[in-house]
């Protein structure tokens, strides 16, 4: 029973299965939207909601049978290195007696007397043929019999299970990630200062600047920051995308930036009649008196305006795309007009409901405090998947460009030679080498 | 001369040299193949100072628009595939992997992708994006190679004819892509997965975020661990690898080309 585990466990079988469930799984979580609400897969996908909501599949990449898969995938991967790991070992450590698996080359009795003369009386020649190439020599003499060792590419023998141990490594630091990484978002306007939940600082925006290019596209979002700490400023520095503030174990990153419309500010031209053309500039929500008996009110300002079919007024985006104040003018408190007016559309009248027909208002310009867009994270992960990327790297490098090679030359007193090669994988190209190198014919057979 | 003036020289150049490997197909004169490689070599020269100058006079990477994007894939093509020659000489396959680099530099040359320089928004204003991109797209380059061979594999295992080198043919095939993967899956591993999650943990505080981009390029790169561990496993040589390589090769693609206009995130700049 317990063998049968292990073998599952550690089976490449296991491995290969795994991968395609993941790939399919993975294939699956990109096409199906992602962290939207169960309403949303009933109205949009309704034949197969009921198995998305089911499976989880809403969440995939957290959801148990994908999070069960990975788990699958880390302890074959685990178990599976373990595995190749002593007989690796052995290899290593064998140098004499019964040699580890590996190719018996062949010899023809030109090519044993020829590897004879080497080894009882040139060694110094057969040795420095293959430390040319990179290989370690040994020779040993014991109760009658001389073994020739030659290795290279010890690395390489361990590549595979750096890359698996870099794998196990980033796998683990991904769970860490999900499990304690913290995020929060934050908005500052100029000059406002937010304690950070946590943590016993608070972050205060000094200056906030958006660059643009010529063509009217974000260049870039500066946001001039001050760190402080018990009333005192403790540290200032300018975050911009890509370019994060750090600091009390936490990152400060420049996500993007919004405008607060419910405190726009809009330059209004009133004109009362022929001769009266006013401008005013007045903020959201406040009323001013601008002309003797004249009161003026922006009820309400929206950057994309849209009317619904209700009769209710909203906003399309946060984009100003089509700017709309709701205006209200009172001559000693009797209203003379009430309306929407567009900085867009100055004609469009439909939405006035004016008393006074000469009173006419327009909207010239208008602007809102942009707000920087912060967001402060903490992972405990990045870290960890930073040096499991480094020996997943280290360990690709060494598998495939610096493969092990082993030679062993044995020989019981008064016979032949005899030689065995190993290589990880491609034993033939090894061969082809070796005949080439100690000048052999090209004759071998499985050993 | 202009950017484009070198880039339609190096086009036609990588045209004729495809054009005389398809013709030497039959007359298989090692003349012609070192004349060709020579004049690849002088294509691959124009291209890149067609790059050269496109990135001077921009003074950004040039891989930011879809456009330059395929135009520096197929070069790191035409790299790939200079190098493979040099190392393996592949007189048969060569033709067909110029054949590729025409294909993707035809693509890049449609009209459908706009040629002007965009300016950077704020997240790709970074050098990461010169590593990231730059060694992914190399990376995958060496992956089109194993696709194309693995292709040629399969075409070649439909007519099982008796000729005499044919499966030695196929086995050099198999090897062919084999040597690629172990080029180009380094460099992904590199360029796509390490760099990206690098720069991605420095613009936006997470590694990782299963955005549809950085799925299919997991995907991707699932498919090659796959290749390379269903060789380890006795039997999994020439067909079923061939068709995961070709597998691997079009999430590639589409991670590329799909991603950015069927699937939405946070990574579809451009
Ligand atoms: C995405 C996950 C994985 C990656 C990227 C990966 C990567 C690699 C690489 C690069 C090699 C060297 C291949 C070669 O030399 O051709 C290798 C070898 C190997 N892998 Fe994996 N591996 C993964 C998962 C696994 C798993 C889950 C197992 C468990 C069965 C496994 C078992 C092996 C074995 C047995 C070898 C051969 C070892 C040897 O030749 O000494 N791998 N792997």
């Amino acid at each position: 029973m317990l063998t049968g585990v292990w073998y599952f466990l550690t089976s490449i079988r296991l491995a290969i299965v795994l991968l395609i469930l993941i790939i399919l799984l993975s294939i699956a979580g990109s096409l199906i939207p992602q962290e939207q609400e169960p309403e949303f897969y009933q109205k949009y996908l309704p034949k197969i909601s009921g198995l998305i909501l089911f499976l989880e599949f809403h969440h995939l990449y957290r959801s148990p049978l994908f999070l069960s898969l990975v788990f699958l995938f880390l302890l074959n991967l685990l178990f599976c290195s373990l595995k190749q790991l002593p007989a690796k070992f052995r290899r290593l450590k064998t140098t004499t007696g019964d040699h580890p698996p590996g190719r018996m080359y062949k010899l023809s009795t030109e090519d044993s007397l020829k590897i004879d003369k080497w080894l009882n009386r040139e060694i110094l020649s057969l040795e420095s043929v293959l430390r040319k190439k990179g290989f370690r020599t040994k020779t040993i003499e014991e109760s009658g019999q001389k073994f020739f060792l030659a290795r290279k590419g010890i690395p390489g023998l361990f590549g595979p299970e750096l890359v698996h141990l870099g794998l196990i490594i980033i796998i683990m630091a991904g769970l860490i990630s999900a499990l304690f990484s913290q995020r929060i978002t934050l908005a500052f306007l100029e000059g406002q200062t937010e304690e950070i939940p946590g943590k016993n600082f608070a972050l205060r925006l000094d200056r906030f600047t958006t660059e643009y290019y010529p063509d009217g596209q974000v260049k870039s979002w500066i946001s001039e920051v001050s760190v402080i700490e018990n009333g005192q400023v403790k540290l200032q520095k300018t975050i911009r995308v890509n370019h994060p503030l750090k600091f009390g174990g936490l990152s400060f990153f420049q996500m993007g930036y919004g405008q607060d419309w419910d405190r726009a500010s809009v330059e209004l031209q009133v004109k009362l009649s022929e001769e009266k053309n006013i401008k005013i500039d007045i903020r959201t929500g406040e009323s001013l008196t601008f002309e003797e008996g004249y009161r003026i009110r922006i009820l309400s300002f929206v950057p994309d305006f849209q009317l619904e079919a209700s009769g209710r007024v909203e906003t399309r985006s946060t984009e100003p795309l089509n700017p709309a104040a709701l205006v209200e003018i009172t001559h000693h408190s009797e209203q003379v007009f009430l309306g929407w007016v567009f900085a867009r559309q100055p004609e469009r009248k439909d939405l006035h409901k004016r008393t006074r027909a000469e009173v006419e208002v327009r909207l010239v310009n208008f602007s809102a405090p942009t707000f920087s867009v912060l967001e402060a994270s903490s992972d405990p992960g990045t870290g960890p998947v930073r040096a499991g990327c480094i020996l997943m790297l280290l360990g690709l490098l060494t598998s495939f460009y610096l493969p092990f090679r082993e030679i062993r030359i044995k020989q019981q007193a008064g016979s032949l030679p005899e030689l065995y090669f190993y290589s990880r994988k491609q034993a033939e190209s090894f061969q082809e080498e070796l005949a080439v190198l100690l000048g052999l014919n090209k004759k071998t057979s499985k050993g | 001369m202009s950017e484009y003036t070198l880039l339609l020289a190096a086009f036609l150049i990588y045209f004729l040299v495809m054009a005389m490997g398809f013709l030497n197909l039959f007359k298989g004169k090692q003349e012609i193949s070192r004349i060709s490689w020579y004049l690849a070599v002088f294509g691959f020269a124009l291209h890149s100072l067609s790059l050269l100058v496109r990135t001077v006079s921009s003074r950004q990477a040039p891989f930011t628009s879809m456009y330059e994007s395929v135009n520096f894939l197929g070069w790191s093509c035409v790299l790939a595939t200079i190098i493979f020659i040099r190392k393996y000489r592949l007189q048969k396959t060569a033709p067909y992997l110029w054949l590729l680099v025409v294909a993707l530099m035809a693509l890049a040359s449609s009209p459908a992708l706009p040629k002007e320089v965009t300016p950077l928004v704020p997240a790709l204003q970074s050098y990461w994006l010169w590593l990231h991109v730059s060694v992914t797209l190399l990376g995958e380059a060496f992956l089109a190679v194993a696709f194309v061979a693995s292709i040629l594999y399969l075409l070649s295992a439909e007519k099982e004819t008796a000729e005499e080198n044919s499966s030695g043919r196929k086995e050099r095939l198999d090897f062919i892509a084999y040597r690629a993967v172990t080029v180009g899956f380094p460099l992904f591993t590199l360029g796509a997965l390490v760099f990206g999650m690098i720069w991605a943990s420095k613009a936006w505080g997470r590694y990782w975020g299963w955005d549809p981009k950085e799925v299919w390029s997991l995907i991707t790169w699932l498919f090659y661990a796959l290749y390379l561990h269903t060789r380890l496993v006795h039997g999994w040589r020439g067909k079923k690898s061939a068709l995961i390589a070709i597998l691997g090769f079009l999430a590639a693609l589409f991670t590329f080309f799909g991603v950015n206009y069927l699937l939405r995130g946070l990574h579809s700049y451009v």
